[in-house]
């Protein structure tokens, strides 16, 4: 084969083409861009200003109140940041060692059980116990109450990312696996060495997907660790923070908490800016993997 | 293959046992045991029937609110623990539930079957019941005389006829506090004078004439009510009818109400109260009018905020609300004289907040019931201990000027601010009122002493299993309709309540209303036997 200088047609349809394609994505970028901004907009702006002319993308008058609130206790806040950014790191490392193993082992054909493993991981996403036995089993059985374990384990290996890592490997022919063993590899050797960089992409996808939970992961806090603890995850931290002010906002005053200002639009805003802030600056870094990941089954042509 | 199968099979039957197995295990005492023998401490008492508290025990007691973690809490429970460990050698500790998703928690602290000592209950608010039913609690009978001499002596006996699920008397009640939570409209004074009412407003019909004078003479929207406010409804209930609400909630408005309260085992609806069509008349003339914003139905605004600032000329809450709004405005629109028309004004009909609306109860599987009922006596029964517990510590949180607390000077909010959110036991005569209180209100009290009536309803709990599809109808249709019409915006007002009339019937209304009439008879019998 000659290297044939690549070239980018020209003629007057495909710039067409090209140019609705751009501006098309352009927009469609923007419209997801419009409500973050909007909130960034929102959580700048002072509370009486938000109930007189509604959310504004630039502030009409600016005030950094709802971040005063929010930051009222720095030492708080950066707790429940390394918390969650602890919990994230470990979580996700762990969960996507355990669920590329899961996945590769189960597709693989020379292990006999894997459809009846297979099945008892799919059967559990059908049915579920409740929330008193599974807090019962969290607290009574495992003593995990107060514990940062009982937000890392429950989120560790979700059959759905099972299934995902399962059908990837299955793209990686058989042949490799057996070559290995011939040369002399155990299974794990194997799994490391030579199935693990190969699956690059789906690591990737399905640790964002981890991530992520681990990142918004606020339920299980919730009902696991109490205010006891001094740190607790940000998302709680966080939700917490937006209830205790509407409950004092719309408490029949039975309390004698003195009825202050609370900035409560404003402070939702700062708040959903505060938790998504750095996920928005990590994202840029692995977005080229999720691409990939995603479009893992496509046929390329 | 075949031996996969099996082997899956096998694997699935274990599952399901070892999970039945599971749910039968935390079964035990599931069954409302009325036997009650409250003997987890080993021995409690000496042969002379001295309580011995020779051992140092810790009580937890668990609140609702966020946990203050200013530092505060530890300070004020140190003093508390202090005197705890002198009388009765024990510590007390709260234990908090967030507000964050509360009732799932606090069910499942419940549930838990974790050894809980003191909780906080409200039978109208925390499904007391039903987790009496469930046997989250220890039943108090024969522990209270012993162990909680002067409470138990203080709570006359139709208040603990009122805290028994079956025959155990399953929580403390909070029947020696004061609070109103009656509804009512809150308007300017000086303008009601100045539009020549010289009466106290106790009407609808004269409130109209205050909020003519309002649109007349001031520039304001005489009531900038937004329309998430359905208090109208029950305003008209209350001065137009006899009857009284129901503790079962149908949404924006509760349809069911009990007919009157010597009937008060006859379900009834406000809404097919003949009156009702000539109330939605009114409404739509003030609609009309321009008493409230014409988008009132989309505003989202604080009329509270605005009434401070003098833009508007009533706001819509209850007593308690009224109480401390009255000196914000004393402050804020001096010279107000910021006045309350209680619903209830106009013919008298005014019920009780259930005295089982705050209380405590103890845990059912608590290891030391007794030495949580001494702790719970000293709360309640020891000034001291209540003052730290309920306000913190004189000079720090607050400090007494002419018999009123007020904040220190030097106070700062982040700093200083200290609370428990002790709802369960609160009593009048060791409360100091506060300068952020109205000092009259007193008087209105005593206007309602006159009138009350005690609340009928405090062990009725409605079961909605049978009729839960209607219910769910019923509250899309009053959701839909009801705000439009106490609003005046729904058109013909006749027509307009016939619509909503029927589409109640063809929801469900009148399987629901037998539903209920069903278990009020039922309750009718408990209630009297």
């Amino acid at each position: 084969m000659e290297a044939v200088q690549k070239r980018i047609r020209t003629d007057a349809a495909s710039v067409a083409v090209r140019a609705f394609g751009y501006v098309f994505i352009g927009l469609f970028s923007l419209c997801c861009l419009l409500p973050f901004l909007l909130v960034l907009g929102t959580s700048f702006t002072a509370e009486g200003a938000i109930t007189k002319f509604g959310f504004n993308i630039w502030p009409r008058e600016f005030s950094t109140f709802a971040y005063k609130i929010v930051f009222e206790n720095p030492d708080q806040i950066l707790g429940a940041y390394a918390v969650t950014i602890g919990i994230t790191l470990v979580g996700t490392a762990v969960g996507l060692f355990l669920v590329a193993m899961t996945g590769y082992a189960l597709q693989r054909p020379d292990f006999e059980y894997r459809n009846g493993i297979s099945f008892f991981i799919y059967f559990t996403t059908l049915f579920s116990g409740g929330i008193v036995p599974f807090y019962l089993l969290m607290t009574q059985y495992l003593s995990l109450k107060d514990n940062y374990l009982a937000v890392l384990l429950p989120g560790l290996m979700s059959p759905f990312l099972i299934i995902m890592m399962k059908s990837f490997t299955k793209s990686i022919p058989h042949a490799i696996t057996e070559s290995a063993k011939i040369d002399g590899a155990g299974d794990f050797t194997i799994f490391m060495r030579l199935i693990l960089p190969m699956t690059t992409p789906a690591l990737a996808t399905i640790g964002l997907f981890i991530a992520l939970g681990y990142w918004n992961e606020w339920y299980h806090a919730m009902l696991f660790l109490s205010p006891d603890m001094k740190y607790r995850p940000l998302q709680l931290f966080l939700y917490n923070v937006i209830t205790s002010a509407d409950f004092i906002r719309n408490s029949s005053a039975s309390s004698n908490v003195p009825l202050s200002d609370m900035p409560l639009e404003s402070m939702k805003m700062a708040t959903a800016v505060v938790a998504t802030g750095p996920v928005i600056l990590f994202y840029p870094f692995i977005q080229k993997y999720f691409i990939q990941g995603i479009t893992v089954g496509a046929v390329k042509g | 293959m075949a031996t996969v199968k099996r082997l899956s099979i096998m694997l699935l039957m274990m599952a399901m046992i070892v999970s039945l197995a599971a749910c039968g295990g935390d079964n035990k005492g599931a069954d409302g045991n009325s036997t009650g023998s409250a003997n987890s401490g080993g021995k409690t008492s000496t042969d002379d029937g001295k309580i011995d508290t020779s051992k140092f025990e810790t009580i937890t007691y668990v609140v609702l609110g966020d946990k203050p973690k200013n530092g505060q809490l530890e300070k004020v429970m140190a003093k508390v623990n202090a005197i705890m460990k002198e009388k009765i050698n024990a510590e007390l500790q709260f234990k908090w539930v967030e507000w964050a998703d509360w009732q799932t928690k606090y069910n499942l602290l419940l549930a838990s079957g974790e050894p809980l000592d003191l909780i906080t209950i409200g039978t109208d608010w925390l499904d007391t019941w039903g987790n009496a039913q469930r046997g989250a609690f220890l039943p108090l009978n024969d522990l209270l005389p012993k162990y909680a001499p002067q409470t138990w002596a203080e709570v006359p006996q139709e208040d603990w006829d009122q805290s028994k699920y079956k025959k155990d008397i399953v929580l403390i009640p909070e029947n020696h506090f004061t609070q109103w939570v009656n509804h009512g409209i809150f308007y300017r004074g000086d303008w009601a004078k100045e539009f020549g009412i010289d009466k106290p407003i106790t009407d609808f019909e004269t409130l109209g004439k205050y909020f003519q004078g309002v649109k007349d003479n001031k520039k304001v929207i005489p009531w900038d009510v937004n329309g998430t406010n359905g208090a109208l409804y029950g305003g008209f209930a209350a001065a137009y009818t006899d009857n009284i609400e129901l503790p079962i909630s149908t949404g924006y408005a509760n349809v069911f109400y009990g007919k009157s309260y010597d009937e008060r085992y006859t379900v009834d609806s406000p809404i097919f109260n003949d009156d009702f069509i000539k109330f939605a008349t009114m409404m739509k003339e003030w609609g009309d009018k321009g008493y409230w914003r014409e988008d009132v139905l989309n505003y989202k605004g604080d009329t509270r905020t605005e009434l401070q600032a003098g833009q508007t000329g009533a706001d819509q809450h209850h007593t308690q609300t009224f109480k401390g709004l009255r000196v914000q405005m004393d402050k804020k629109q001096p010279g107000s004289e910021l006045q309350m028309f209680a619903f209830s004004d106009t013919r008298g009909n005014l019920i009780s907040m259930p005295i089982t609306h705050g209380g405590t109860s103890v845990g059912a599987h608590s290891k030391h019931p007794e030495r949580a009922l001494m702790a719970y006596e000293l709360i309640r029964q020891n000034e001291e201990i209540y003052h730290l517990i309920n306000y913190g510590i004189e000079g720090v949180q607050y400090e007494i000027k002419d018999g009123k607390r007020d904040l220190p000077a030097g106070y700062d909010e982040t700093r200083d601010k200290f609370y428990t959110d002790f709802w369960g036991g609160r009593v009048d005569r060791f409360e100091i009122p506060s300068v952020n209180d109205w000092d009259q209100i007193g008087e209105i009290y005593k206007k309602y002493d006159a009138i009350k009536k005690p609340f009928p309803y405090g062990k009725f709990v409605f079961d909605k299993t049978a009729v839960d599809p209607y219910m769910t109808a019923i509250s899309q249709v009053i959701g839909e309709k009801m705000p439009a019409i106490i609003y005046g915006k729904a058109g013909d007002p006749v027509k307009a309540v016939n619509d909503l009339r029927d589409k109640l019937k063809a929801a469900g209304y009148d399987k629901v209303k037998d539903e209920i009439q069903r278990q009020l008879d039922e309750y009718k019998k408990l209630d009297q036997g």
